[in-house]
């Protein structure tokens, strides 16, 4: 479809490749486990839940990734500290995709970075996110720790438009000393994956699409997004969910598809039980992608779908 | 003299309007429940920036609104309830920062600093958060809903900004689609080059 003028980085995750140019590598794909309402969470401070359930996500995660090549990481979400280090002591036996370490409350986060440097899977780990609110400590935390890998979110909760947005990941806000950008290299992350942030529907849903073209023309960075919380926080489509499930989870799940014909790499793509519907999907759009782009001569990696379906 | 904005409630979300006169609003934060109609307006409010900015857009739109009713299971993290209490106890800064949330991201973006003032004025905040008892949630309801006269101003209306097109400055071609079709990234324009 196009090629980007800049040269495009290349994030190597415990040997997870994202980024690139379009058609170049297949998008990198994260489901959620552990999420809020997650039915198989038992506890979800103290991080208990059912783990033959658990199982067999990740492993029917890992067997649609084997089958259409589009790699995947572990989405683990949880609300503190104490649920995160047993999410994540599980998750690193079953799997060995890397994983993303996500809590709305630093503490937890801050916690989980110090615990994985401690426990050696620094390498495997992906911090999500380094955000406008980060702070001296959490700067800290990241320095010191193992961690070489994070989200870094675009979100500007003070000025969420195109400008405000590519702002606070160039050069911060008012009351910032510099861009987030500049902070995630001092906390040393040699893996800077972008998400522009997704606000819901009415609220700028789209404008992530366009700091995804943006910021990798600017930056050359890996970009991607969870952008399924556009249309699961649509009230006109939970409203039909009550009628018809389905219809709400095909639009769930062909939202990917938006974020990766707007030139995404990697697309969190929400609950990982839609792992066998989602894979299908990003796969079929990787391929018409890179058929687009023949003509630049961008040659798909071996893994691609396009050499693995086709 | 009007006390409801036209069109009320004025902003869409996971919550259900009632009697528009009622006095109360109920903020059932990360719970669900189902409505009790004597209310004004019922629904949840899980983040603490654009979830707590349409509880404020609804209620300032109608003046009826004397309470707030906090209930239900607070939103774990983002932590709305302790960030709608901190908006009413203490406002927010000219970023827009709420003074003394906790929750994640906690920023009012597209509401005047007049508007929180007039929120924090208008309403007394009832901070039963952790409450999911339905018959007792109803019953605070029944005991407020008509206690109370409409505020005295009126009602505070909003409308969609428009934005406008500004052609850029300057182009460049970031993004190449054909040999002679380009696409600056920014601008988000593509056009032909000679």
């Amino acid at each position: 479809m196009f090629r980007f003028q800049k040269d495009q980085k290349i994030a190597n995750i415990a040997g997870v490749k994202i980024g690139g140019n379009p058609g170049e590598l297949p998008t990198a794909l994260a489901g959620t486990i552990f999420y809020e309402g997650h039915d198989i969470v038992e506890d979800a401070n103290e991080g208990l839940f059912d783990r033959k359930i658990a199982e067999n996500l990740l492993n029917s995660q890992r067997a649609s990734s084997d089958e259409t090549g589009n790699p995947c990481l572990v989405h683990i979400f949880g609300n503190t500290g104490q649920a995160l280090r047993n999410y994540i002591d599980f998750v690193s036996e079953i799997t060995d995709s890397p994983f993303l370490i996500d809590s709305p409350d630093p503490l937890a986060r801050m916690a989980v970075a110090e615990y994985v440097s401690e426990i050696g899977l620094g390498d495997r780990a992906v911090y999500n996110s380094i955000n406008m609110t980060i702070g001296e400590k959490e700067r800290k935390v990241l320095k010191d720790s193992d961690i070489d890998s994070s989200i870094v979110l675009g979100f500007n909760a003070m000025d969420s438009g195109f400008k405000g947005r590519m702002q606070l990941l160039e050069s911060g806000t008012s009351s910032m000393d510099k861009g987030l950008i500049d902070i995630a290299l001092e906390c040393g992350m040699c893996n800077i994956l972008i998400d522009p942030g997704i606000t819901p529907m009415g609220n700028g849903s789209g404008v992530s699409l366009r700091i995804t073209l943006a910021a990798k023309a600017k930056w050359g960075l890996p970009v991607g997004s969870g952008i399924h919380n556009a249309p699961s926080s649509w009230e006109w489509l939970r409203d039909k969910k009550k009628h018809d499930p389905l219809v709400f989870k095909m639009c769930d799940i062909a939202s990917a598809v938006m974020q990766q014909a707007a030139a995404g790499n990697f697309v969190l793509y929400g609950p990982i039980e839609n792992a066998p519907y989602i894979f299908p999907v990003a796969a079929m759009s990787d391929i018409m992608i890179y058929e687009s782009a023949e003509e630049f001569e961008i040659e798909p990696a071996s893994s691609h779908p396009f050499n693995r379906l086709i | 003299m009007d006390t409801v904005s036209e069109k009320w409630p004025v902003t869409k979300g996971d919550f259900s309007a009632g009697n528009p006169k009622s006095c109360i609003a109920v903020v059932t934060l990360a719970s669900s429940m189902p409505l009790f109609e004597k209310a004004a307006i019922w629904g949840s409010c899980k983040t603490e920036n654009l979830g707590a900015e349409k509880v404020v857009m609804n209620v300032v739109s109608n003046c009826n609104i004397r309470y707030v009713l906090l209930c239900g299971g607070e939103s774990r993290g983002h932590l709305a309830g302790q960030t709608l209490k901190a908006l009413y106890e203490n406002g927010i800064d000219e970023d827009g920062r709420i003074l003394g949330s906790e929750g994640a991201i906690p920023f009012i973006e597209n509401l005047e600093i007049e508007t929180i003032q007039r929120f924090r004025q208008q309403v007394e905040l009832i901070d039963r958060t952790g409450l999911t008892d339905i018959d007792e949630i109803y019953s605070i309801v029944d005991n407020y809903h008509d206690s109370e006269k409409p505020f005295e101003a009126s009602p505070i209306s909003f409308r969609k900004a428009v934005r406008k097109y500004k052609p850029p400055e300057s182009i460049s071609a970031d993004i190449l689609i054909s040999e002679k079709v380009v696409m600056d990234a920014f601008s988000g324009l593509i056009y032909e080059i000679a």
